[in-house]
């Protein structure tokens, strides 16, 4: 007969079907039969090299069978003969099941099965024997644990019966019979389980407890029943409407069923696929989603078997191998068609069937190139998800793109290629949109790795492939990337920014590569408008802030009298708001004073930061500051007439600068504004040189402003004691009073001064001052005051004599109470001291009662020692 | 494989659209399906648990799979078209009985589907909004008479249900609260039927797993000496 492959379409999206199987001749007829057309394949067994074949005129024969793999992969099978035996019935021989352990096949011929020996294929001596079988199976999880023993599990003769024996080496031992409650057609063993076909259903029966189980209903008289043992506990049978039904020992199915077609003959499993056999066809199913996946065309079989993951399938002529295509070769088959799901589904199922090491390498590289399929189809979700379970190298994804990776990027591509794509252009055929696309996610994957483990060896080539999309999109975060920690490369990276005319980025990667100097030019061109780049509407003070905290000082003066020409009073905050450590180190406030000479304004800030805010207590700095005030005070008032707020500000801060400093150079300042109109600040200064006649006669007769006249006598005073307040009060009061023109206004504000600062006067030497002809009346206030003040005086004043003779006579008691009691001497008084007794009526009384020598008292530091131990001593004894 | 920690089987009469119910919850779309051979099943993750929907074929000529399916369900979808008055009947005279392998503590929800094609006004494009289902509800309520098969049928369905299975009223959830209409065309209350579902199955697993109840058996780690528990009609 001839075969051929078809791959058949027999998916409903119309999907290519997988190859997962080839066929292979293993024993041809003219090897069995020769020209002797009666002679039918009966049954085979396969064990290790061995194939048996028993036929339809009772003979055994024997191949030995040898796998060739060419140098192209192919795989062949030559059987080499080596006995064929006959048995000497006119019976066929039904069934053969090779027990390797015990070297015997057991021989299923006219309802006896027999023991032969596996090489010579003699009977065993003994002639064990079992008798009256339909057929029978192994059990291929043996509960009795002896590996000298094989369970055998037969359909009896006798009605409504299954039988267990143990067969050994050469001996048969029954162990269980049971009966059904139908005929049973079919049987295949599990532990204690029997899952079996009847008459007219499945059952599963525990033939140890004898619970029974139904799976399903099914007709044997319609169809041929299969049931298969496929792996611990799971059964494969043949269901109705053409499924494979796959149900455990529980009666539960944990599998969806495969969809044959009516006819099926037998089946097999080779992990993960069902190989069922029908008239016409071999039909491959995949357990892992049910799904047909391979139809071969194969007429006139009869026979479908595994054995030990070998399929063989056999006419009734000849005997073929299915040869199952190495999983990872399936695998990429599907990868090639696309089939990312199936493909990935297969690999995982394979997990069991690989060893671990080998596995991970494969299924990693599988993962990724379904990540490259899916990619190519623009799913980035689940491309990124296998990317990641992957563990790819993301430079293979980065080389996609043209011109990212860097050019001294050491990377290659890895052999073989994980897709089939040269670069972007080639798979988005230069659709731009998709160009897009891909890009962006480029970006956000890359963004997403960059900090993770993944990135560990090529931050680099990661960094710079970002920024060179960050770029090319105009993308916010490319700054971001720049402030903060990166990797990217500098002459890669700056030569694109150029391109891309990214020149305030470019200035930033310069910086970060401690590039100052090459950063500010860069910028500064930008300002001036040499080169564009809109990335910054707020560039020059952003430049400024740059300055500001530079450390580097040429660049700090080079750049700083730009800021200042372009703006003095932003571009001295270079200056002023420096760090002050920074500050305090490294730069001299002269140096600075003398830069800024050229900028009045800026020269002012500076001035009133180093004055105002560090408070340096240098006479230079404030007598400058309060010249620059005033110079500008001038130059106002020379050109304008009104006071306009600029001078009023001015005026303010010069006033607060006079009065709250003591640094500057009073006479200096005085010189500048003698003949001016700046009376207050006249005042001001001639109260700091304590010339407070002259200062407040300027403000009551110049300024007439009693209220700042009034004002001045407090600050002047303040910290300086009531007698100095006094002093400049009735200094103020004289003023008003000795003018000699009776001006009612100046009497009036001595009035109120009288009456409003009572406190602040001596109210007798007021009384002198103030004229004869004043009434009472108007000075009532001020008097009430003064009399309550001068009445409570005399009152703490008694009260303070009072309590002073009190303690006086307190005293004066306690010198009574000591001198009251004479003191006698005598032989037993002796100083406390010295433990002498007193020869001279001299001596010295401590307030406690002690008494001593005078000479002993002389010490007294010694001496209150001696008193202590003395003490101290006699407690002891 | 992951091991399903509960299964919920979908049963009912042939083209009442228990694949597309389970379609639309599952991939969130509709589409025409062909005929279901045998059965399929999805994985569900819920909360901690897996539970396998299992779908079954409608058709006469699979029903004898139907006992095996529903073995250790913790949960039975009866679904029925809303269309056709037969296939409510036939829930109870057909797949009534399949239950009978089903947990002993199995809910049963009773769903009527297709209400998309009614001919009242129903559940027009803005229905394809999940969020919104009660306000179309509303909207077509009066002329839901003109259906083959009313609510309160169901309802008396689902008492029937109880009456077979001996369970007392009190013990199982209300007969309101179990008994759905959906369209799977236009998703509506289809996530509302599962989540239900599936909120009154957790309780189920979590009882069976106190238990160690052999229903579902995990065959990587069997013991031979643990015995099956004999299925109620053994």
């Amino acid at each position: 007969m001839t075969y051929s492959e078809v791959i058949k379409q027999d998916h409903p999206e119309g999907t290519m079907s997988v190859k997962a199987f080839k066929l292979v001749s293993a024993v041809e007829r003219e090897m069995l039969m020769g020209d002797k057309a009666h002679i039918n394949i009966e049954c085979i067994e396969c064990c290790g090299k061995n194939l048996y074949i028993g036929t339809n005129d009772c003979f055994i024969y024997h191949f030995l069978l040898d796998e060739k793999i060419s140098t192209a992969g192919k795989v062949t099978f030559a059987a080499t003969k080596q006995l064929h035996k006959y048995l000497g019935f006119k019976k066929s021989v039904t069934e053969l099941k090779a027990a390797s352990a015990l070297t015997r096949l057991l021989v299923l011929c006219d309802n006896t099965i027999t023991l032969v020996n596996m090489m010579n294929l003699e009977p065993v001596p003994t002639g064990a024997r079992i008798k009256g079988a339909v057929t029978f199976t192994l059990n291929e999880n043996p509960v009795s644990g002896d590996p000298f023993c094989v369970e055998v599990c037969i359909i009896s003769v006798k009605r409504r019966t299954i039988q267990m024996f143990m067969v050994f080496e050469d001996r048969v031992q029954i162990v269980k019979e049971v009966f059904t409650p139908e005929q049973p057609y079919a049987v295949a063993v599990d532990g204690y389980y029997l899952c079996l076909a009847l008459t007219t259903q499945y059952i599963i029966l525990n033939y140890n407890t004898g619970i029974s189980q139904d799976l399903f209903p099914y007709c044997s008289d319609e169809k041929r029943p299969i049931v298969k043992r496929i792996g611990r506990q799971e059964f494969l049978l043949a269901g109705p409407g053409g499924l494979g039904m796959f149900a455990t020992v529980d009666g539960i199915s944990q599998r969806a069923p495969v969809h044959w077609s009516e006819n099926v003959i037998g089946a097999a499993l080779c992990f993960p696929y069902v190989v069922a056999l029908d008239d016409e066809f071999i039909t491959v199913h995949s357990m892992l989603d049910q799904q047909q996946k391979q139809t071969l065309p194969f007429k006139e079989g009869h026979i479908l078997q595994d054995f030990e993951g070998k399929v063989i399938v056999a006419t009734n002529k000849g005997v073929y191998i299915l040869v199952p295509l190495p999983l990872e070769k399936q695998i990429q088959d599907l990868l090639a068609s696309h089939r990312v799901e199936e493909a990935l589904v297969l690999a995982k199922g394979a997990r069991r069937n690989i060893p671990k090491e080998k596995f991970q390498v494969m299924y990693k590289r599988i993962l990724q190139q379904a990540g490259f399929i899916q990619f190519a189809q623009l799913q980035f979700l689940e491309a990124k998800e296998l990317f990641r379970s992957g563990q790819l190298d993301v430079r293979e994804l980065i080389s996609l793109y043209p011109f990212l990776l860097p050019t001294s990027s050491s990377f290659i591509r890895s052999h073989p290629p994980l897709h089939e794509y040269a670069d972007l252009n080639q798979l988005t055929q230069g659709d731009q949109e998709k160009m897009t696309k891909c890009k962006r996610f480029l970006m956000s994957y890359l963004n997403e790795v960059r900090s993770t483990d993944v990135a560990n060896g090529y931050k680099e080539d990661i960094d710079t492939a970002l920024l060179k999309l960050y770029a090319e999109a105009n993308h916010e975060s490319l700054l971001d990337l720049l402030v903060s920690e990166n990797f990217c490369l500098l002459t890669d990276s700056a030569a694109w920014l150029e391109k891309h005319k990214k020149y305030f980025a470019l200035g930033l990667l310069y910086h970060y590569n401690g590039q100052d100097a090459a950063a500010l030019q860069l910028w500064v061109k930008i300002v001036n408008g040499d080169i564009q780049d809109s990335t910054r509407s707020d560039l020059y003070e952003y430049i400024v802030d740059f300055l500001t905290f530079c450390s580097d000082q040429d660049l700090v003066w080079k750049y700083s009298e730009w800021a200042l020409q372009k703006n003095e009073e932003v571009g001295v905050q270079i200056f002023t708001k420096r760090p002050l450590e920074e500050q305090e180190k490294n730069i001299n406030p002269d140096d600075i004073i003398s830069r800024l000479n050229k900028y009045p304004k800026s020269l002012v800030k500076y001035l009133e930061h180093l004055v105002l805010e560090r408070r340096i207590e240098k006479e230079k700095y404030h007598t400058h500051l309060a010249v620059l005030y005033l110079e500008a005070i001038f130059q106002l008032k020379s050109v304008a007439t009104d006071n306009c707020t600029e001078t009023t500000e001015l005026l303010f801060k010069l006033r607060s600068l006079l009065q709250k400093s003591d640094l500057y150079r009073i006479h200096f300042i005085l010189d500048k504004i003698r003949g001016t109109d700046l009376h207050m600040e006249s005042a001001i200064l001639y109260g700091k040189l304590e010339e407070h006649e002259k200062a407040l006669h300027i403000l009551v007769h110049e300024l007439k402003d009693f209220h700042a006249a009034e004002e001045y006598c407090i600050w002047n005073s303040e910290n300086r004691g009531l007698q100095y307040r006094q002093r400049l009060f009735h200094m103020l009061l004289s003023v008003y009073l000795n003018t000699g023109t009776s001006d009612c206004a100046l009497v009036m504000a001595a009035v109120d001064l009288l009456n409003n600062h009572a406190a602040e006067f001596d109210a007798a030497l007021v009384l002198q001052l103030v004229p004869d002809n004043w009434s009472v009346q108007l000075l009532c206030p001020f008097l009430a005051g003064a009399v309550r003040q001068s009445i409570h005086t005399t009152r703490m004043t008694q009260i303070a004599l009072g309590l002073a003779q009190a303690e006086n006579l307190i005293y004066k008691h306690e010198k009574v109470k000591q001198k009251g009691t004479p003191i006698l001497l005598s032989d037993k008084k002796v100083c406390q001291v010295c433990q002498n007794p007193f020869c001279k009526p001299v001596f010295v009384k401590y307030p406690n009662g002690g008494m001593v020598h005078t000479h002993c008292a002389a010490n007294r530091h010694l001496n209150s020692n001696m008193i202590h131990r003395s003490s101290s001593s006699s407690n002891q004894t | 494989m992951k091991k399903p920690d509960g299964k919920v089987v979908l049963l009912g009469d042939m083209s009442v659209g228990k694949t597309s119910l389970l379609h639309r919850y599952m991939e969130r779309r509709f589409q025409d399906t062909v005929s279901t051979v045998g059965g399929a099943f999805y994985l569900k993750q819920w909360g901690p648990y897996n539970i396998s929907i299992w779908d079954t074929a409608g058709r006469e000529q699979f029903h004898g799979l139907g006992s095996m399916y529903c073995r250790g369900a913790a949960a039975v979808i009866l679904t029925y078209d809303v269309n056709s008055l037969q296939s409510l009947t036939e829930l109870e005279d057909r797949f009534l009985a399949l239950t009978d392998t089903a947990s002993a503590d199995c809910i049963f929800a009773i769903v009527g589907n297709k209400v998309d094609l009614t001919d009242d006004c129903a559940l027009s494009p803005e229905t394809e909004d999940e969020n919104r289902p009660e306000k179309s509800l509303a909207s077509c309520g009066s002329i839901k008479v003109r259906k083959q098969v009313r609510a309160e049928d169901a309802i008396a369905l689902y008492k029937k249900i109880l009456k077979y299975k001996m369970l007392d009223e009190k013990d199982v959830p209300a007969a309101e609260k179990m008994c759905f209409e959906t369209s799977a065309k236009t998703g509506y209350k289809v996530d509302y039927l599962f989540e239900t579902v599936f909120e009154m199955v957790v309780p189920i697993i979590v009882r069976q797993k106190a238990e160690g109840s052999p229903q579902t058996v995990d065959i990587t780690d069997y013991k031979p000496a643990k015995r099956t528990k004999s299925g109620c009609c053994a």
